[in-house]
């Protein structure tokens, strides 16, 4: 809580003199109000008491427009600079942040944390908003305007003056204790709504397995329990939360009418005139009402508080080690040996000694069960993370010492599912390529086996694709990918097959654009068929994080062990 | 508007509710406007009298000056109970409503709608018409006949008055938002979209992170979420920007009142058709009189959404079921067979999936569905279940069409375990529950234990009250499709139909799993979908599917003699 708040405090430097403008602007519109209510006074006064005519206030009425108008602009300016205060802010935090996490790299996001962070860089960030473009200059302005409004009131009624300064540091008090206590009530009822959400969401998208059950019936009269228990236990807790912001109202407009009744009779026993009087009248509500517009916003304080210790989270996080040296890894395609390589994620261990003799130009392919290792080896050679043991060396040099953008520059990778960014084909086909010719596309995408239907595509390369764009099938975007990766043209080929989603036909195409392409360059296949295994130089069998078997296709059947057992129950499994 | 009274006439169960929170809300306007007005009289009166050295009836004045003080606090603390009372009755009302309409649509004509899409969009938009009373129809509401009764107060001194107060309300409270509606929805659209877009770039950003690594792509990207979020920025910009125009409009109309009302009300007190004290009554009058339209532009704002919001919700509940439930189901038939005849389905008005399949299962008969995933071979679960109806051809079950029984004696008879897998946010026992309510918890461990999922369960620490779902511990593929045939074993069915039951397992344990499962059917029917070899020879039939239509059928061995696709498939796999 208390770093969060210094972060939020921090955060303040990048928006410095826009928050000030906004404080200055809501002060000025403070100093129009107070003259607006002297002029109204002076008018009615000089009507009541000294037999004014219309002619005779025509001064004073003319002007009050002017201050009006002054007024509204002022608001209007005060509005637009707090807004772009949090803009500055927001736009900062939000590039901040992504960079974090880039530095932070894949391995940081894996799992669930993934979306979290997109939410956090999106709407999370949006939430500061409400901290910096209201409840920071409310929280100016609730000391100054009331300050202000005081020091005109004390010489014309000391008594007056003497309620507003008696009450107005209850109001702050009630807010602290809605703030601690009554608002962490409130908090807790909203996570139990949110939770009652999740409930209803649940049984929505459960709705079909209900169905198959016939137990949509029981569920709706779980459903209306739920709901019924909720609404009794927050009723509860309301009445009780309710309480404080009754408190809070009622000093606020209990002592407006203290302060009228006051000067109502002091009035007629002549203590102060009519004008003064009328003056401190006009005022009293506006004392309270920056008190009030803070607690109005003081949850956006609250929401704001929240992210910023989700953005601790991050930005606090150790930067990965970065590799020690800049060595320029060879362009050619280079031999790549193991030495008892050893990685475990925490005390899970993922490889356990591993090693591994890659020669250039050479097709391996990696297989086994699920958690055997595979994924591991994989991520190690593209240098998201470094062994725990052991060392990778590529063409002799410790891949550790390789400057890792250099090195990737080397490699084309294909996941296992591969994503398409939103944009156009052309887009995704050059993702992080400086100038690409178009005629180098087509081939691409020709060598993929993805020309025909791109072309097929209404737009053609420049349709819109990924998530917002158009759907394309799992073979198609596997294509894509693998074109996507024969245009880097790099001398080594990283390919993690799919799992399923792919017929016989697209399954031998796949294949031979493979071979043909795999010539002079190494190729490391993550297999989940057999079609591709067959035809591979050599093939690892990964068990529980050892190579347990290796060797040629036809050989390995012939052994006892592991890779034979895969095969005979069928297809592999992940 | 139709909408709007549909979504009424929806909200009619908790009227009473509803309506007191409105007269609640209502007092509390008055007595706020009561205090301000009856404090200014009472303050100029007192100033006259002193003046004028004569005595008046004091008491009164101030003590309905309190009195409303007291009236102010304590109906705005009625009015937010009872407020969030209503609120959370009509949550429960909405959520149920909506749930039951949802039901005979689920699964069949939600198809269209991209899942993840629909549920948060419905979410959201029911969340929409829950704000729909607090921030929408009260203030409304509180707005019109508020402003009516005071602009008909002021009107009682001289009708111009009223109007003043009429028509200067009526523009803060209706035309001043109706125009920043209108000039808002261009820049209000820019925003949604580039939210939209921001989120989008934000998501590539962060699940692509691996990929844009290996790219060399950070730095492109990172400047794509820069852009985006800019233009976002920009887009809220120009909407801040209009909203501060509506509150320096709101600010000026306000006063604006104030000024006519002194300009008109001078005269005729000077004229004596007014009393003196009544000017200063007048003039706080019309001041506090705007409170009432204060909340108009934000309920403005918000009638387009709940508008938009209730028309998706009506659309999506007013499609007709995908199937008419017969009046009388048909009896449950002695023999339980089931034969397919020349059936052809398509989704709506998709290409047909599944093109002509004969296929007969009788008690106790086993027969696999081989084919590639999307080969569809799962279209056939919703017409078994009678969720859908073919297009073609006949489905009879115990000699009668399928249509003849009830939908949910069909899922009483034939139990699912589909491929994708629905668990609920609640221990393994309560997911495994809902297909047998009553099984004990040694007849869950049966089963899990057929299943090979004993070995998993022993290792939390909680067994079967282990907490799953979103919320609760992350399943693999294969512990989820495990648990759901584990669900569908549990009903007992008269025919079991597993969609995939091997995803995510490796080959060895499907095959020891399938051997256990069949071991234990008995009479009970089985029809299996796979794309696997697993288990495939223990079944009296397997059909070829490819594209929909059946390319071979036969057992293992005559498949295997036949030497067509499923041999050559065997024989890739050794």
């Amino acid at each position: 809580m208390e770093r969060a708040k210094a972060f939020l405090g921090a955060q303040r430097q990048t928006a410095r003199s826009r928050l000030r403008l906004t404080v200055l602007l809501g002060n000025l519109g403070g100093g129009l109000l107070i003259a607006e209510a002297w002029l109204l006074a002076r008018i009615v006064d000089a009507v009541l008491f000294r037999a004014a005519d219309l002619a005779a206030v025509l001064p004073y009425l003319l002007a009050m427009p002017v201050l009006f108008l002054a007024r509204a602009l002022v608001v209007h300016g005060a509005e637009r600079s707090a807004f772009s205060a949090a803009a500055v802010i927001k736009q900062q935090l939000r590039e901040q942040l992504l960079g974090k996490l880039q530095r932070l790299g894949p391995l940081y996001l894996s799992g669930q944390r993934s979306g979290e962070m997109a939410t956090l860089l999106s709407d999370g960030i949006e939430t500061l908003e409400g901290y910096y473009a209201r409840y920071l200059p409310a929280m100016a302005l609730a000391v100054w305007i009331p300050l202000a409004i005081l020091v005109f009131v004390l010489p014309v009624d000391a008594r007056s003056a003497l309620v507003l300064v008696v009450t107005a540091p209850l109001i702050p008090l009630f807010m602290i204790w809605i703030g601690r206590g009554a608002e962490r009530l409130n908090q807790q009822q909203w996570q139990q709504l949110a939770r009652l959400g999740a409930r209803f969401l649940d049984a929505i998208q459960g709705l079909t397995t209900l169905r198959l059950f016939n137990a949509t019936a029981r569920e709706a009269r779980l459903l209306r329990q739920d709901s019924e228990d909720y609404r009794r236990a927050t009723m509860r807790v309301l009445r009780v939360a309710f309480l404080s912001s009754l408190a809070l109202e009622f000093f606020a407009t209990i002592s407006i009418a203290i302060v009228a009744v006051l000067l109502g009779f002091r009035l007629l026993f002549q203590g102060v005139d009519f004008k003064s009087a009328f003056f401190v009248l006009l005022l009293a509500p506006e004392f309270y009402l920056p008190l009030r517009a803070l607690g109005v916003h003081y949850h956006a304080r609250m929401e704001a508080l929240a992210a910023a210790e989700r953005m601790l989270e991050v930005l606090q996080e150790p930067d990965p080690p970065s590799a020690d040296g800049g060595i320029e890894p060879p362009r050619e395609a280079p031999g790549i040996v193991f030495e008892h390589v050893v990685y475990r994620y925490g005390d899970r261990p993922a490889l356990e000694g591993v090693s591994l003799d890659w020669t250039p130009g050479e097709w391996l392919a990696l297989v086994g069960p699920s958690g055997s290792g595979k994924s591991t080896l994989v991520q190690l050679l593209l240098g998201f993370m470094v062994p725990d043991e052991g060392r990778i060396r590529v063409d002799g040099t410790d891949l550790r010492r390789i400057d890792p953008a250099a090195w990737r520059r080397n490699i084309a990778w294909v996941p296992q599912k591969p994503r398409l960014f939103a944009g156009t084909v052309a887009e995704n086909l050059a993702l992080g390529l400086e100038r690409v010719a178009p005629d180098a596309m087509k081939r691409a995408l020709e060598q993929a086996r993805a020309l025909e239907f791109v072309e097929a595509l209404p737009q053609g390369m420049d349709t819109p694709i990924g998530e917002a764009g158009r759907q394309l099938s799992g073979g198609q975007v596997q294509r894509l990918a693998l074109a996507r990766a024969f245009l880097r043209d790099a001398r080594l080929l990283i390919l993690d097959e799919p799992t399923a989603h792919l017929d016989r036909h697209n399954e031998r195409a796949l294949r031979e654009v493979l071979e043909g392409w795999a010539e002079g360059r190494s190729l490391l296949t993550v297999a989940h068929r057999l079609s591709t295994v067959r035809r591979a130089d050599r093939i690892l069998v990964l068990d529980r994080g050892r190579v347990v078997q290796q060797g040629r296709h036809a050989a390995l059947l012939e052994q006892p062990g592991l890779y034979r057992e895969l095969v005979r129950a069928g297809e592999h499994g992940r | 508007m139709k909408d709007i009274w549909r979504l009424l006439r929806l909200m009619r169960p908790q009227a009473g509710w509803m309506l007191l929170g409105l007269l609640l809300a209502l007092l509390t306007l008055f007595a706020n406007v009561t205090l301000m007005a009856v404090s200014g009289w009472f303050i100029a009166a007192m100033a006259l009298a002193g003046a004028a050295g004569i005595s008046m009836n004091y008491f009164s004045p101030a003590a309905i000056i309190r009195a409303m003080a007291i009236l102010r606090t304590a109906g705005r603390y009625g009015e937010r109970l009872v407020t969030h009372e209503a609120t959370l009755r009509l949550i429960a009302e909405l959520r149920l409503w909506f749930y039951r309409h949802l039901v005979p649509l689920v699964p069949g004509r939600l198809d269209g709608y991209r899942s993840g899409d629909l549920f948060s969009r419905v979410l959201a938009d029911i969340s929409r018409l829950e704000d729909f009373y607090l921030r929408v129809l009260l203030p409304v509401v509180v707005a019109l006949v508020g402003s009516l009764v005071i602009s008909r107060v002021a009107a009682a001194h001289d009708p111009m008055l009223g109007w003043i107060l009429l028509v200067l309300m009526g523009c803060a409270g209706l035309l001043l938002p109706l125009a920043v509606g209108r000039l808002s929805r261009e820049p209000a659209r820019q925003s949604v979209e580039q939210a939209a877009e921001l989120r989008g770039h934000v998501i590539d950003a962060v699940q692509g992170m691996a990929e844009l690594t290996v790219h060399s792509a950070l730095a492109q990207q990172a400047g794509r979420v820069a852009r985006s979020s800019r233009q976002w920025i920009d887009a809220q910009r120009r909407l801040a920007a209009i909203h501060a125009l509506s509150e320096a409009g709101l600010l000026l109309f306000a006063h604006l009142a104030l000024w006519l009302v002194l300009w008109t009300a001078i005269p005729l007190m000077r004229r004596g058709d007014i009393d003196p004290p009544r000017l200063a009554m007048l003039a706080l009058l019309s001041l506090a009189a705007f409170e009432a339209v204060m909340p108009m532009p934000q309920a403005i704002r918000l009638l387009a959404s709940v508008r938009v919001a209730a028309r998706r919700l009506f659309e999506i509940v007013d499609q007709p079921p995908a199937v008419e439930e017969p009046e009388q189901g048909a009896a449950a038939p002695a023999r339980f067979l089931l034969e397919v005849q020349g059936l052809g389905f398509a989704w709506d008005e998709g290409e047909e999936v599944i093109r002509g399949l004969d296929l007969c299962l009788s008690p106790g008969r086993r027969v696999a569905l081989l084919g590639p995933s999307g080969a569809g071979k799962s279209s056939l679960i919703p017409l078994l279940l009678g969720f859908r109806r073919p297009d073609r051809g006949r489905l009879l079950l115990g000699g009668q069409p399928i249509e003849k029984y009830r939908g949910e004696d069909l899922r009483e008879w034939i139990a699912v375990a589909p491929q994708q897998v629905h668990l609920f946010n609640a221990s393994i026992a309560e997911n495994l529950r809902l297909a047998a309510p009553q099984a004990s918890d040694a007849e869950l461990m049966d089963v899990c234990r057929r299943l090979r999922l004993d070995g998993f369960l022993a290792d939390q620490p909680d067994g079967l009250d282990t907490w799953v779902g979103e919320t609760g511990l992350r399943l693999s593929g294969g512990q989820a499709r495990r648990l759901a045939v584990a669900r569908a074993l549990l009903r007992k069915p008269r025919l079991l139909v597993l969609d995939e039951p091997g995803e995510g397992l490796d080959s060895l344990t499907e095959q020891a799993m399938l051997h256990d499962l069949l071991d234990g059917l008995g009479d009970c029917g089985l029809l299996l979908l796979t794309h696997h070899h697993a288990g495939l020879e223990a079944m009296d039939e397997i059909l070829v599917l490819e594209q929909g239509r059946v390319i071979e059928r036969g057992r293992y061995e005559e498949l295997v003699q036949a030497g067509g696709w499923f041999a050559e498939s065997l024989l890739l796999a050794g």
